[in-house]
């Protein structure tokens, strides 16, 4: 069973070589490597190049990109990966082990992990640590073949929340989510603040064109109840809370604001 | 050419490291080129001040603070005029040459690596925040007026964010030692780890990967080789699978480093990691944080890099350890270069981009 791992890329160098470096080091054998880069300017084709199977240069987006790698990939299994994310070597063989154990399973669910430098980032390692398991949050990422083809892949319409909108999809078409045991180390670099302000604003504005798909369904998606599933440990790390709090704050501000931006635009 | 370099250590120093050994396989070269070479650097107790070692002059005068202070003083009195080329080898503090080198030779500074994090382990509180948040920057940002060489990738990016971008990378070198007889791989899974016992390798991390990975290869075991201040701390706390070696012989070391299935590099940083390189060229891959420097060195050696956290170095450790049972083929090198190429290339680079320093 062939594994294509699709990732794009935009100005992605610092952190591309570790992301490719980890599926070429994958221990299952048939693992096909698939980069659709963006344009980039700070020589992410030269990185991608020296692991890629296949290569392309396509826009405007991420759903665009990675739908471009979904076609031109010739793997049984597809999986997207973001690149600035490390793959344990045993994850492609966990996930062809995971689709021959059980054939009625069409996606499955990569439990993921932050590392990086700084407070704030150990506050997210928290955070993404008391996600695992929630499927409020967790999106599939592998996919047979045909079924994220009948999908007709990402939504290209959405370049924010696309992973929800996919996830909703996969999840109304009836098909079935599994889960596997290793694991995606997301590399947070280092987390400041007023980036993550900008980001969440920038994304906000997607986010409301996705509420409007969904007419109303998708709010469940914004309460984070699982943060609260493990109130010992919150008290146990209170300095951590209190980071993990303020990140989630300045998240949620930006959000609404990239929402109000958004509706006062009447677009994205 | 006539040519000073400046670096605080030279290799006659107690404390002398790769940087020294970079230094002194390189300027014995350049003599042998027919170059005239002064090397400038501390006080050594027990040398002279003035030496010949291998052909060039070794001047030594000041202790580790003050030795920066001495060489401009040297060049003052004595050096002023008979030289074409100075480099500023530059370990954290650099000689800062291109400000007072007056008399039209040109300069260059040599980067081996960034301090950065490693202020927080090796100086005290506040002290390291000093270092790191204004000495250094602020030095690193002068250096960036005048032309900079750096020993990897990493190090060039680094020098990047301080706003240095007149930076050539030159090759790092080594060459392996010749080995009686290359010994066979452990009948046992075996790790080793060789480094100093200091905070900023990172051995404890290196001993809570082993304990982890061992739950699912319960026979692991791990040699650590070296000595330093935290050796006796780390001995005591040792649990099963670990083993302290202390400081050894460089064959001791290459004995087991050859003999280990794999290699473990935990640093907060490095300039290249030079350690990867002697195991890659002993037969034996590195699984290595991906950290700036030990990157630069574990690709070059066709090794693996992890997310910096034990649970990762346990777990690409159990999924690896498999695939190099039998080790792999030496790597010539180590993924470094011979010193015969890294002085031609460091020299041509020396030569092509050492510029007079503004404003004289």
């Amino acid at each position: 069973m062939r594994v294509s791992f699709v990732v794009p890329t935009r100005n992605s160098a610092r952190t591309l070589d570790a992301c490719l470096g980890s599926l070429r080091a994958q221990t299952h054998e048939d693992v096909e490597i698939v980069v659709v880069d963006n344009a980039s300017s700070d020589g992410t084709d030269r990185i991608a190049r020296r692991y890629a199977d296949k290569f392309a240069d396509r826009g405007p987006e991420r759903s665009a990109q990675r739908n471009h790698g979904m076609r031109i990939g010739s793997g049984d299994v597809v999986v997207f990966i973001d690149s600035d994310m490390v793959l344990e070597p045993h994850l492609a063989h966990s996930i062809v082990d995971a689709f021959r154990r059980e054939p009625d399973v069409d996606a499955l669910v990569i439990p993921e992990r932050s590392f990086g430098d700084g407070f704030l980032v150990r506050c997210r390692v928290m955070e993404k640590d008391l996600y695992v398991g929630d499927p409020g949050v967790e999106a599939p990422r592998a996919f047979r073949r045909d079924v994220i083809e009948a999908l007709g892949g990402w939504n290209e319409e959405l370049t924010a929340a696309e992973d929800w909108d996919l996830a909703d999809r996969t999840a109304a078409s009836g098909a079935r989510v599994g889960r596997v045991n290793a694991w995606i180390w997301h590399d947070e670099g280092h987390i400041a603040l007023r980036t993550t302000f900008r980001k969440k604003r920038y994304y906000g504005r997607w986010i409301d064109r996705y509420m409007r798909m969904q007419k109303g369904r998708a709010t469940r998606k914004f309460t984070r109840t699982a943060l609260l599933r493990d109130p010992l440990r919150l008290i146990r790390h209170p300095v951590l809370t209190a980071g993990m709090v303020t990140l989630k704050a300045t998240e949620a501000a930006g959000l609404v604001l990239g929402i109000r931006d958004a509706r006062k635009a009447g677009q994205p | 050419m006539r040519i000073l370099v400046l670096n605080w250590r030279d290799l006659a120093h107690p404390a002398a490291g790769g940087a020294e050994v970079y230094t002194e396989q390189v300027l014995r070269r350049w003599v042998r080129e027919g170059h005239d070479v002064t090397l400038f650097a501390a006080a050594v107790p027990g040398r002279r001040a003035v030496e010949n070692v291998d052909g060039y002059t070794v001047v030594r005068g000041g202790n580790r603070y003050d030795v920066y202070r001495e060489a401009r003083v040297w060049w003052r009195r004595h050096g002023r005029g008979r030289f074409d080329v100075v480099i500023d080898e530059t370990n954290t503090v650099p000689f800062h040459a291109l400000e007072w080198v007056d008399d039209g030779a040109r300069t260059i500074a040599l980067v081996h690596q960034t301090c950065e994090e490693i202020w927080h382990v090796n100086a005290p509180f506040p002290a390291d925040l000093l270092g790191r948040y204004v000495l250094e920057p602020n030095w690193l940002r002068r250096l960036g007026h005048g032309p900079i060489l750096a020993v990897s990738e990493s190090t060039r990016d680094a020098l990047a964010r301080f706003g240095a971008h007149d930076v050539h990378v030159v090759p790092e070198g080594y060459e392996p030692p010749p080995l009686p007889a290359h010994p066979a791989k452990e009948e046992r899974p075996t790790a080793v780890f060789c480094g100093r016992m200091v905070g900023y390798k990172r051995p404890l991390d290196v001993m809570r990967a082993v304990v982890q990975a061992r739950r699912e290869v319960p026979d692991l075991r791990v040699w650590m080789i070296g000595g330093g201040p935290d050796l006796e701390r780390l001995r005591a706390i040792a649990p099963p699978g670990v083993e302290f070696l202390g400081r050894v012989s460089e064959e001791v070391k290459h004995d087991r480093m050859a003999r280990a299935h794999v290699h473990l590099a935990t640093s907060v940083r490095e300039g290249w990691g030079l350690v990867v390189s002697e195991a890659a060229a002993l037969g034996t891959p590195t699984i290595a944080y991906d950290v700036p420097g030990l990157r630069d060195s574990t690709r070059a050696a066709g090794g693996v890099v992890v997310p910096p956290h034990p649970d990762a170095l346990a777990r690409w450790l159990v999924e690896l350890l498999p695939r190099w049972q039998g080790g792999i083929p030496p790597v010539p090198y180590g993924g470094a270069h011979s010193w015969d190429e890294v002085a031609k290339t460091l020299f041509h680079a020396v030569d092509e981009h050492a510029r007079i320093p503004h404003g004289h």
